[in-house]
């Protein structure tokens, strides 16, 4: 593997991710997979390092997931748990952070439900000079940018098993749908799939994909100016579905019928919810993805969901896995010793 | 002959437009002479050499909100004060929303009291807001007649600094208040349309998964209080007006004769949504930041007069209240040490506005919003000024801060443009 030029401390965002920075993580994942597929899966690169799992959120599934790649890099992992946090009694997010550091923490795995505190904590942490790393595993609506690393993964994957690459996803038709204003796995992917060259399609009920949504994403200020970003967005299921490659619909919450955004399950699951018959227009072969978990019969039925043909739910959780050790060893690294790694 | 003698100093006075450069001689507390050049023998006087800065009348801030009483930890009433002086301010409305609220005119005497019991020197003259509902709830009238009693230089005026829910009160306020000829200042603010919103509505609150504000949230409650002066014809002071159309609907008001005035803050005017996706507790405000249109809009409202004031809407808080996240953070962020300094820089030095024109903003209009004759630098008047030296740069931090409080973006920040000094002699008639 060769040296990787890797320059960033924290994963926050994916507004100013490069394609290479993307053809990196790939890589460096891809070689991680190589590891994860043999009888010893453990390998020593982060071997004496502190991760952190500060998830002020409930969570199984990221947190299982971080909690493996770090074990199978040699990491030692602490988790912290709101039910068991001294956050109601008065401490403030960054006495936690700081509480992890001085037991020595050097990356630290961050999910809140509030925007933001990802990005908080690692201003303090430099602010003190600490050379800490934080990652983001997901910050109210904003980005989940893991998520949207492994989604891509898993889609250079499904295109070419034998030697993934993002250069695949040019020109491919990618559709995102349901409650896109909510999810911070849609924002992490519009920036990730259309910096890779892929038309990226929207679809979802207006007061979930407000007009203009994808706006804000056309372009990053690391762009360089010949960079065109393909981003369209649709009120309509079928306009987006029409010739995709790719599906990728998102949970819907239940909660949002009461707060006036949604007339009932039934209307929504039959203007957005995916079925057999709704994804016959997309390409022969499209493959359907889902961060998980999934509201069966809502915004995809059963069937979809399990027919082994379509979808990509399970390989994007083994993909989880790969994606994270690459996150880890890049940020625990600044992506130095690769070769040393996988061998 | 005694005194003070400053030499060669800007003098800049919005109430009669003047820029130039003088010597002033103050003694007594009042301004003695002022000329091009004073012929005083400098034994006699203190000199300050004022080549290269600026004198300019005390600034006026209409709203900012006060730790003391019941939130000390806060800021207290000292520090409050000792940061307003710092940054060249002489007077500051602030706003009822203290515990116990400034409901009634006893609350109102025990601030100033409680003000004028410091010995530190100068003051800031207090202001204080009366409420215009018991507790500043929203529900029930205060009792408007007797809190209106009060003297001209011991209260602001009536407001709750909270947006009024309820149109029938809204309405009966109006009315209410007509004859009683005091200042009366109504945010605009629908809380149902702002819902849970944290930034303003846009790409690129979307963008940085903000819950955003709908601009009608602002306007649906500013169109409302403008259809009900047209009506009642209720002089009103519009708050903390955050939005480019709502800067629009303002200019037709006072075209059509409507008798409003408005202001919008100074962290309006320098920030917008852009900053705020930094997610800085202290850009959480309430009304969230402008998208950069409205901040233009805002801008320009300042230069054109259509916006009369700047308000510093100074909110202090302990540090565990604002390290928090963004959106759990309570709106808010202090200034009045840091607003001319930072507002100078950013509009004045380029050429933005004219120094006449941020100083019309901060010290001429919100004095005559609040019905008392502006601070002015003439023969006679009583001194109350500020000498800022738009050269000198220091750092925001612990050891410069007046107030306890560290809720600032420019917090561990370097800043250009220093207050000197302020003079303040209010016992003078």
């Amino acid at each position: 593997m060769a040296e990787t030029r890797w320059n960033h401390r924290h994963i926050l965002s994916l507004s100013r991710f490069t394609p290479t920075d993307y053809a990196t993580v790939i890589n460096t994942a891809v070689s991680f997979g190589e590891v994860l597929s043999r009888r010893n899966k453990k390998v020593p690169t982060l071997q004496g390092k502190v991760v952190t799992n500060l998830f002020f959120e409930p969570s199984t599934r990221t947190r299982s997931s971080f909690e493996l790649a770090a074990k199978r890099l040699s990491a030692d992992v602490l988790n912290f748990a709101p039910g068991s946090s001294s956050l109601t009694k008065g401490e403030t997010i960054l006495d936690t952070a700081k509480t992890y550091l001085a037991m020595g923490a050097d990356i630290m795995i961050i999910r809140h439900a509030a925007t933001g505190v990802p990005h908080a904590i690692a201003a303090e942490l430099d602010r003190l000079n600490t050379g800490v790393g934080v990652l983001n595993a997901g910050d109210g609506q904003h980005e989940h940018p893991s998520q949207a690393l492994l989604d891509l993964l898993t889609l250079c994957t499904v295109l070419n098993p034998e030697k993934p690459s993002i250069d695949l996803l040019k020109g491919k038709k990618i559709a995102i749908v349901g409650d896109i204003i909510h999810s911070r796995v849609a924002r992490s992917n519009l920036w990730s799939l259309a910096a890779c060259g892929a038309a990226v399609h929207v679809a979802g009920p207006p007061t979930l994909l407000p007009a203009d949504f994808v706006k804000g994403f056309q372009r990053s200020p690391i762009d360089p100016p010949g960079l065109p970003r393909q981003l369209v967005q649709h009120t309509s299921l079928d306009a987006a579905l029409d010739g995709a490659d790719f599906v990728m619909t998102l949970r819907l919450q239940r909660e949002r019928m009461t707060q006036h955004l949604l007339p009932s399950l039934r209307e929504y699951h039959r203007q957005f919810g995916l079925s057999h018959q709704r994804v016959q227009i997309c390409a022969p072969d499209v493959k359907i993805l889902h961060p998980a978990p999934v509201n069966r019969g809502v915004e995809i039925t059963s069937e979809l969901m399990d027919d082994p043909e379509r979808s990509l739910i399970g390989q994007q959780v083994t993909s989880g896995v790969a994606t994270r050790m690459a996150l880890l060893y890049l940020i625990g690294t600044g992506g130095q010793s690769a070769a040393d790694i996988v061998q | 002959m005694a005194g003070t003698l400053l030499r060669q100093v800007r003098v800049i006075d919005p109430t009669t437009g003047t820029d130039q450069v003088q010597d002033v001689w103050m003694a007594g507390g009042r301004w003695s002479a002022i000329a091009p050049t004073l012929d005083i023998d400098p034994d006699d006087v203190d000199v300050i050499d004022g080549t290269g800065k600026v004198l300019a009348p005390g600034l006026v801030d209409l709203y900012s909100h006060s730790g003391e009483p019941g939130n000390e930890a806060r800021e207290t009433l000292a520090e409050l004060m000792a940061g307003a002086i710092a940054g060249g301010f002489t007077r500051v409305g602030i706003l009822p929303g203290t515990q116990p609220p400034l409901d009634n005119p006893g609350a109102l005497r025990r601030l100033v009291d409680l003000a004028c019991e410091l010995d530190q020197l100068p003051q800031p003259l207090l202001l204080p807001w009366a409420a215009l509902t018991q507790g500043a709830q929203g529900e029930q009238m205060t009792e408007l007649a007797e809190l209106a009693e009060i003297k001209s230089f011991a209260i602001a005026g009536l407001a709750d600094g909270q947006p009024l829910t309820n149109r029938v009160l809204l309405r009966r306020l109006l009315e209410y208040t007509r004859s009683l000829n005091r200042p009366l200042a109504l945010w605009p603010c629908d809380r149902t349309l702002a819902g849970n919103g944290i930034a303003r509505d846009g790409s690129l609150a979307l963008m940085g998964g903000l819950p955003g504000v709908l601009v009608a949230a602002e306007t649906a409650a500013l169109t409302t209080i403008l259809e009900l002066v047209r009506e009642l014809d209720t002089p009103v002071h519009l708050m903390r007006i955050s939005t480019a159309r709502s800067v629009a609907l303002i200019e037709q008001a006072k075209a059509d004769g409507l008798p409003v005035t408005a202001s919008t803050t100074w962290m309006h005017l320098l920030f917008s949504t852009e900053d705020a996706l930094s997610y800085d507790p202290n850009l959480r405000l309430d009304p969230p930041l402008g998208n950069p249109t409205d901040q233009e809009a805002l801008i320009a409202g300042v230069k054109t007069g259509i916006i009369d004031a700047i308000a510093i809407d100074h909110s202090p808080y302990a540090y565990e209240e604002k390290t928090v996240a963004f959106g759990d953070a309570p709106p808010g962020a202090i200034g009045l040490q840091l607003a001319f300094a930072a507002l100078w820089e950013r509009f004045v030095a380029p050429g933005t506005w004219t120094a006449v024109e941020l100083l019309r903003a901060l010290s001429d209009r919100p004095a005559q919003i609040l019905q008392l004759p502006p601070p002015q630098i003439a023969e006679r008047a009583a001194v109350e000024a500020f000498l800022f030296d738009p050269a000198a740069t220091w750092t925001v931090d612990a050891s410069t801060l007046r107030s306890p409080a560290r809720n600032t973006p420019f917090y561990q920040r370097s800043l250009r443009g220093q207050v000197l000094q302020t003079w303040h002699y209010p016992g003078l008639p």
